[in-house]
């Protein structure tokens, strides 16, 4: 299920690089060097996503991302960017962006940030109630009850939201950075392996006893939930 | 044209200006009122005489002036003069028109009635009748103007003494104004020859060019301490970045020699790791002077530190828990408000819990606690580590100030120096003390800090 991306970037290499990468991943890429051009592309709204590089020449990443969301344009935006403090990020965050990542970073990384973004936007329409389920394993968000198998499991809160996150992103990488923006909404980069011991936590009540696991690693990117 | 000279003319330039204001003042107001007076009294006199004329004709106006040379006080000057000016009757020994212009109307001038030896200023009225002649009436200005002279005389020479004590008040003032700034211009050059150890000497007067002086010598001692840290930086910037650099050099060469798939996909696989910790690297020194330069303060808002205490702690329980180690939190009964930058203070604390953790458990308790107090809020991160020496403490809060050289992989010596740059932001401090045994790291935080009052 191929979708239109918009890739707003000067750099030429780190564009066709890009622009490959999500090619083969069967999205058909429209590319833009600068900014006036990318805001020019972007204002016709027929995009499914756009990565946006934050330092452009002429007009600059935060000026087209401003523009389009004053133009009423809602396209999910992924920022791209060498700036990497975390006033910086969140300083792309509120200027409306869905999504900052910085350079430089995998490409396993920004595919599965893409990925989620635009299964967000897919799944937009979905009330967020809806009972979610992988699998034999069912979730229900309006009691944040868990069960595999009809056995109910004993989450700790933050399991529980570490485990709907992943759930929600069904059969996409998710990755260590995007769990720690999106579970636990911090922004930095910590120096330890924290992330992976949660993981491993929810991975020993969610699969062990069970025959067929859910919780995969997917080596180099992250971790997928996946029946 | 020397400083010094420009500000004793300037002075010297505005006492003249300030004392000709006020003798322009004095003398204008009694010039005028010593004159007016007599004018009035020679108008009155004109008028009478006219009267006079236009009743009486010419024989009453000859008594009348006879009557005023007789009976008049000895200042009235009075005279019926010809149509060329020479006098028919009347007390003026100067002859007109040399003197006096025939004119019709009021003039002031210099003339000697008969019987007197000086000329005097009189005021003048010459009123010309239908057959030509002239009638003379007028005043000596006498004694109104006589002081005036004298007046006139003192207000120079004051003006005189004034512009000269003005130029020598200027001159002193302009020496000592000179002198002080010179002190701190001279410490300014040698600054910039590069002596940044020179300080500006202050008077102890506690005037502003000593709270100038004080300024700059604080901010000398600023950049001086930048300066070393800056340098110390460099040096184990370059230290620290060579071993990671040269490993990732040789992965990529023996990735690009090796003939095995296999191997090659290995080595790559280390390439990129260790990329990714030599970016780990220049992130965090790059977050720690954005944190220095003060950025993001529009990103500062109110929240509770103990829940933000509490998130972190929850989040580090398993990690610890894996090493062996039990974090205990003393969360405060009441909310802890702190007007601050949420995720940077997140970082601070979890860089904390992280060195407890890495260099402080090994299976003992960590204990994480927030003190509220009325100013301060004190954030405290203690393990039953090793701990740090006192000696050593201000080496580990440096930036690459790791103590164990040993670890080369883990942690780029980085978090204390982070945690007291983002304590920095907040106008706080970093606190590292014994906890007997382990250690003690504290961030001491003002619940409002002066400059970040939100807009």
């Amino acid at each position: 299920m191929g979708r239109k991306i918009l890739l707003i970037e000067d750099d030429r290499e780190t564009a066709s690089y890009l622009a490959k990468g999500l090619g083969q991943e069967g999205h058909s890429v429209e590319q833009a060097t600068n900014g006036q051009d990318g805001l020019f592309r972007a204002t016709d709204g027929s995009f499914d996503l756009i990565v946006l590089d934050r330092m452009l020449p002429g007009l600059d990443g935060l000026s087209v991302l401003k523009a389009l969301r004053a133009a009423q344009i809602d396209t999910p935006i992924l920022i791209l960017s060498a700036l990497a403090s975390v006033g910086d990020r969140i300083e792309g965050l509120e200027c409306g962006s869905d999504d900052y990542l910085v350079k430089p970073f995998s490409f396993a990384e920004l595919l599965a940030r893409v990925n989620a973004l635009l299964r967000r936007r897919e799944s937009r329409i979905d009330p967020t109630d809806h009972r979610l389920t992988v699998g034999d394993l069912e979730i229900d968000p309006l009691s944040r009850t868990v069960r595999r198998a009809g056995k109910k499991l004993d989450l700790k809160p933050r399991e529980y939201l570490l485990l709907e996150y992943f759930a929600r992103n069904e059969g996409r990488v998710v990755t260590r950075t995007m769990l720690l923006e999106q579970v636990w909404d911090y922004h930095f980069d910590p120096g330890t392996n924290v992330i992976d011991v949660h993981v491993s936590r929810l991975r020993r009540k969610l699969d062990e006893g069970f025959e067929k696991p859910l919780l995969h690693t997917v080596r180099g990117a992250g971790y997928m939930l996946a029946a | 044209m020397p400083t010094t000279l420009r500000i004793a003319l300037l002075a010297g330039l505005l006492a003249l200006v300030c004392n000709f204001a006020v003798i322009g003042f004095i003398y204008y107001q009694t010039h005028d009122e010593a004159l007016a007076t007599v004018r009035r009294q020679v108008v009155e006199q004109n008028k009478v005489l006219s009267d006079v004329y236009r009743t009486g004709g010419k024989a009453a106006l000859d008594d009348a002036i006879q009557d005023t040379l007789t009976y008049a006080d000895p200042q009235s000057a009075v005279a019926l003069l010809r149509p060329d000016g020479r006098e028919i009757t009347g007390n003026l020994q100067t002859v007109a028109p040399t003197i006096i212009a025939l004119e019709e109307g009021y003039q002031n001038r210099l003339i000697r009635l008969r019987g007197q030896t000086t000329p005097r200023e009189a005021a003048l009225i010459l009123h010309r009748l239908p057959s030509g002649e002239w009638i003379v009436s007028g005043r000596i200005a006498g004694e109104g103007l006589a002081i005036r002279q004298t007046l006139e005389r003192s207000l120079l020479i004051a003006l005189i003494v004034a512009v000269l004590l003005g130029l020598f008040c200027g001159l002193i003032l302009a020496h000592y104004v000179g002198r002080r700034i010179s002190d701190i211009a001279t410490v300014a050059n040698r600054i910039s020859a590069r002596d940044l150890s020179q300080r500006v000497p202050l008077s102890g007067a506690g005037d502003a060019f000593d709270q100038l002086g004080q300024q700059i010598n604080a901010m000398l001692d600023r950049i001086s301490a930048l300066m070393s840290e800056l340098t110390l930086l460099t040096d184990s910037l370059a230290h620290d970045l060579r071993s990671p650099v040269s490993r990732l050099r040789a992965a990529a060469h023996a990735a690009a020699e090796s003939p095995d798939a296999a191997e090659q996909e290995e080595l790559l696989g280390s390439v990129i790791r260790q990329a990714d910790s030599l970016m780990r690297i220049l992130s965090a020194v790059l977050e720690i002077s954005r944190s220095e330069a003060l950025t993001g303060r529009k990103q500062f808002n109110w929240f509770d530190v103990g829940e933000l205490a509490a998130e972190l702690v929850e989040m580090y329980d398993p990690l610890a828990d894996e090493g062996g180690a039990r974090i205990e939190y003393d969360r405060p009964s009441r909310p802890v408000p702190l007007f601050g930058h949420r995720q940077l203070l997140a970082q601070a604390l979890s860089n904390l819990v992280e060195n407890a953790i890495r260099y402080g458990s090994s299976g003992r308790e960590i204990r994480v606690s927030v003190g509220p107090g009325e100013r301060l809020i004190q954030v405290e991160v203690a393990d039953r580590g090793p701990g740090i020496p006192a000696e050593r403490r201000a080496e580990a809060r440096r930036r690459f100030g790791r103590l164990d050289s040993s670890r080369s992989d883990e942690g780029a010596g980085l978090g204390l120096a982070l945690a007291e740059a983002i304590a920095h932001l907040h106008e706080g401090q970093l606190k590292l003390e014994d906890n007997g045994p382990g250690l003690r790291t504290i961030l001491e935080l003002p619940v409002h800090s002066q400059q970040a009052r939100p807009a």
